[in-house]
């Protein structure tokens, strides 16, 4: 047996999203098995089936190495400081 | 490298943050047990309950509540399918495994899957206060739930037995404005679940019940028990049904003058019995679910890959 990652898509506009697991013996079986336990009213237009020995999954150490580059995102607080600053003078 | 904690109070801070476990994360010991434990127990009641369901499918008057069974016993089997597969992915024991002791009467479901099902009342009584009361104890699992395969699961399967619910209050309303002898069929039902379906939610939980600490379980057992009698008494009583509860009153002084539902207090042996399949009917159910799944073993068996001919 095979164990297949079940993604699916609700009509519209929302994104893929994981919503379980499931074993097959073939794709093809897969693809029938999937929709009787994942899609028996609709939920999903799109379905995508991963073999779960396909999926990479990510080091933590390779994810890790983000939290010290504060220059890569901009929170608005030096902004909205110097407004707040300047709203001062100007009552003053 | 897998995610990791040095210790429990490392995983606790983990969880208190919002964190959410996955099956690849090197979980401390005791809540890879403890979850497990629970899933599979929810996967036995699933699999138990659906094939109660499958019962009645025969016997369900009018072609309209046959599709519906068939419906809901595609349901329960099919978030008995999810949940082993979450349970399986935990690394404890296999589907299979899983499966055999449930056929040996070596694992434990549901209390209200030990009792039998006398008439059609019986099962609309089900249809309607079993699956409440287990639609809310799987809410309260689903609002915080850290096992992130479960949650996932959750969502499908507590978004199902909110129809269910409502095809049961559908079936009850029949009764109760039905003729006499469909009145007194569920006054009859009434009584023998009444109580089944209150013991359902568990004794009082143990303050330090890991389950809440490590937030599977988001409310106590007696908040969801007290919070769905309130809720169900006026409700049948509206209908015109009667509690089997000689000791049940309104105390309006209750709850800062709120006012509560007080019942008896409960006998909890009819649930430990029951935990040792020693209801009433926990012989029979077991033994027909396991001749289901010696029945069903072509099924598993033509599902089998092929070997490839060279």
């Amino acid at each position: 047996m095979r164990t297949f990652e079940v993604f699916l898509k609700r009509p519209g506009k929302d994104e893929f999203r994981h919503v379980g697991s499931m074993q097959a013996p073939d794709p093809e079986m897969a693809q029938v098995l999937a929709r009787d336990s994942y899609c028996r009213r609709g939920e999903g237009d799109q379905m995508w089936l991963v073999d779960r020995s396909d999926v990479v999954e990510v080091d933590q150490e390779v994810l890790a190495t983000t939290t010290d580059l504060a220059h890569r995102t901009n929170d608005g607080s030096a902004v909205a400081a110097r407004r707040k600053q300047l709203r001062a003078e100007g009552a003053s | 490298m897998t995610r990791t904690w040095s210790d429990l109070d490392d995983f606790q801070a983990f969880i208190d943050g919002g964190g959410m476990v996955e099956p690849n994360d090197d979980m401390p010991a005791p809540y890879r047990d403890e979850v497990f434990r629970f899933i599979e127990f929810h996967a036995n009641s699933e699999l138990m309950g659906g094939l109660t369901e499958r019962d009645w499918i025969p016997r369900a008057p009018g072609v309209r509540l046959k599709q519906i069974f068939l419906a809901k016993t595609q349901d329960e089997i099919g978030h008995a399918h999810l949940l082993y597969q979450v349970a399986a992915d935990m690394g404890l024991k296999t589907r299979t495994e899983m499966l055999e002791q449930l056929f040996d009467g070596r694992s434990r479901f549901h209390n209200v899957f030990h009792y039998q099902a006398v008439t059609w009342a019986d099962q609309i009584a089900i249809a309607y206060l079993v699956d409440a009361a287990a639609f809310a104890s799987q809410r309260a699992v689903f609002a915080e739930c850290t096992y992130g395969p479960y949650k996932r699961v959750l969502k499908r399967i507590v978004s199902e037995e909110g129809f269910h619910m409502r095809h049961g209050e559908e079936m009850l309303l029949r009764l109760a404005e039905g003729t006499d002898t469909q009145r007194s069929m569920f006054q009859d039902a009434l009584t023998r679940w009444w109580w089944p379906a209150v013991q359902l939610f568990g004794p009082d939980s143990d303050p330090n019940d890991p389950l809440l600490r490590w937030k599977i379980k988001s409310q106590t057992n007696e908040t969801l028990r007290h919070a769905y009698i309130q809720k169900y008494v006026p409700l049948l009583q509206s209908y015109g049904f009667e509690i089997p509860d000689d000791n049940l009153r309104f105390d309006a002084e209750a709850e800062d003058g709120k006012g509560a539902w007080l019942t008896t207090d409960i006998d909890w042996e009819p649930l430990k019995a029951t935990m040792r399949q020693g209801g009433p009917d926990s012989r029979r159910r077991i033994s027909t679910a396991a001749a289901n799944y010696a029945d069903t073993a072509w099924v598993r068996s033509a599902l089998e890959p092929k070997p490839v001919a060279a």
